[in-house]
């Protein structure tokens, strides 16, 4: 079929390679690609830079990348539900720069928009903000944040067809539709595959356009919190 | 709307926080005490609760069977889903929390000091982030900090000067603890308002290092534990 992007799980986490820099979606697990997280845990690619909301929840998500030593750098902005991201922190296993998240997805969003950055108020007078520029715009102060592009994105999604459009589903969607605008290459793992035209176009949240490459999630989703 | 059977200090605060709530706010609710403020509610309210991973009119935790694994809130608790309420992605959500509409965040706190100054996210030993604090804390309209008025070794967290890296400089508007409530204005910096039943103003002044004055008309007895 023309335009068909479904292509095997292992050809698509091939073309991530050691050094290269990644973002992901999801949110404590919510809409986290695990099926690609986890052939990336069990594949060669090392000494990653990844940009994503957290590390997962539990011992489920990108937690399991940084103990498998394959994460450098993680940018991010809370890993209080993965205690052993703390742990590889303070062994010196992996290098943790907290961004606030409201400047995170702004920055990949400027990223997969063609912005260079952003003025933000978030982090003025905090250490976020120490060493980066500073402006007054009608009295308000703002700083210089950077856009960010990866070379790879990996995303997941409930449905979407072989074209690689893309429905997102309830909480799921948080951080993938701009994670799969933001990277030179996109990997989407979808729940439900389809053909062209099944999918309502008015209900499409991420374009086809965006993605590179659809593979069958496979992993389940990431469990939840049971108690307040 | 019950917290269940034991009052505790958390429930008192939570209690007093819904107060400062209006029918047609847009609210978020931090993690810890700032979460059982919806337990506070009014019956048939209309406050609007918006949780940074995308949600509006985020409902009760949802009963057991209920579950859906792609509908939970910030705290990774799987909720329900008000009528008219909707699911936005991680940019529009903080398009919401920084361009103004949302009108009020509840957030708990290491240490807040009199120029409103927050600490929330990095003690020593404890480092978990600061998610989408430091976004709320400067977007939101009117930020309220909720805490124990003490650290759980006794030491103040109402500060002279935070010490801890900075969630938000200058952000905090009103300090709400199971001891008092302070409200900041302009020119003035922290007013006690109330006090809670069981504390005195002496009580007060000695378990709290921060600048304030207080209050002419300040309320005594003013609120206290809740079933």
């Amino acid at each position: 079929m023309p335009g068909n992007k479904v292509i095997p799980l292992d050809a698509a986490v091939s073309r991530i390679e050691s050094g290269m820099t990644l973002a992901m979606g999801g949110f404590l697990g919510q809409g986290a690609p695990l099926t690609l997280i986890r052939a990336l845990r069990d594949g060669d690619a090392s000494d990653l830079t990844i940009y994503a909301n957290d590390a997962g929840f539990g011992d489920a998500g990108i937690v399991e990348l940084v103990l498998a030593g394959k994460v450098k750098t993680l940018y991010c902005c809370h890993v209080g539900y993965t205690p052993a991201v703390t742990g590889a922190v303070e062994n010196g296993m992996l290098e943790l720069v907290w961004t606030p998240q409201g400047n995170l997805i702004e920055m990949l969003r400027c990223g997969g928009a063609g912005l260079g950055g952003f003025l933000t108020p978030t982090g003025v007078g905090t250490p976020v903000a120490e060493g980066k520029e500073h402006v007054t715009i009608d009295g308000r102060t703002y700083f210089w944040e950077r856009a960010v592009r990866v070379d790879v994105g990996l995303v997941r999604a409930h449905a979407g067809d072989t074209l690689g459009n893309l429905c997102h589903r309830g909480t799921a969607r948080n951080y993938n539709p701009i994670v799969a605008s933001c990277a030179a290459y996109v990997i989407a793992e979808v729940e439900h595959i389809c053909c062209p035209g099944e999918l309502d176009p008015e209900k499409i949240q991420t374009c086809g356009i965006f993605v590179d490459a659809v593979v069958h999630a496979a992993d389940g989703k990431c469990a939840e919190q049971r108690t307040a | 709307m019950s917290a269940g059977p034991t009052p505790d200090i958390r429930c008192t605060i939570a209690a007093r926080a819904a107060r400062e709530l209006h029918d047609g706010d847009v609210i978020n609710l931090g993690a810890g005490i700032p979460m059982l403020v919806a337990n506070y509610l009014p019956d048939g309210h209309d406050v609007v609760i918006q949780a940074e991973n995308g949600i509006v009119r985020a409902g009760p935790v949802s009963t057991p069977g209920t579950e859906d694994p792609d509908r939970r809130n910030a705290g990774n608790l799987p909720v329900s889903l008000l009528p008219g309420g909707c699911y936005v992605d991680s940019a529009t959500s903080f398009a919401m929390i920084r361009g103004g509409h949302i009108d009020a965040t509840m957030i708990g706190t290491l240490q807040v000091d009199g120029d409103g100054n927050i600490a929330n996210y990095d003690m020593p030993g404890r480092k978990i982030g600061m998610g989408g604090a430091m976004d709320l804390v400067a977007g939101a309209r009117r930020v309220f900090v909720l805490t124990e008025h003490c650290a759980k070794d006794g030491t103040p967290k109402l500060v002279k000067r935070c010490s801890l890296p900075l969630t938000g400089a200058r952000e905090c508007d009103v300090i709400i603890t199971e001891r008092a409530l302070f409200r900041r204005y302009p020119d003035k910096g922290f007013i006690l308002e109330e006090v809670a039943c069981g504390y005195s103003l002496a009580d007060t002044q000695a378990s709290t290092e921060m600048q304030y004055e207080v209050a002419e008309n300040v309320k005594l007895d003013a609120y206290g534990p809740v079933a």
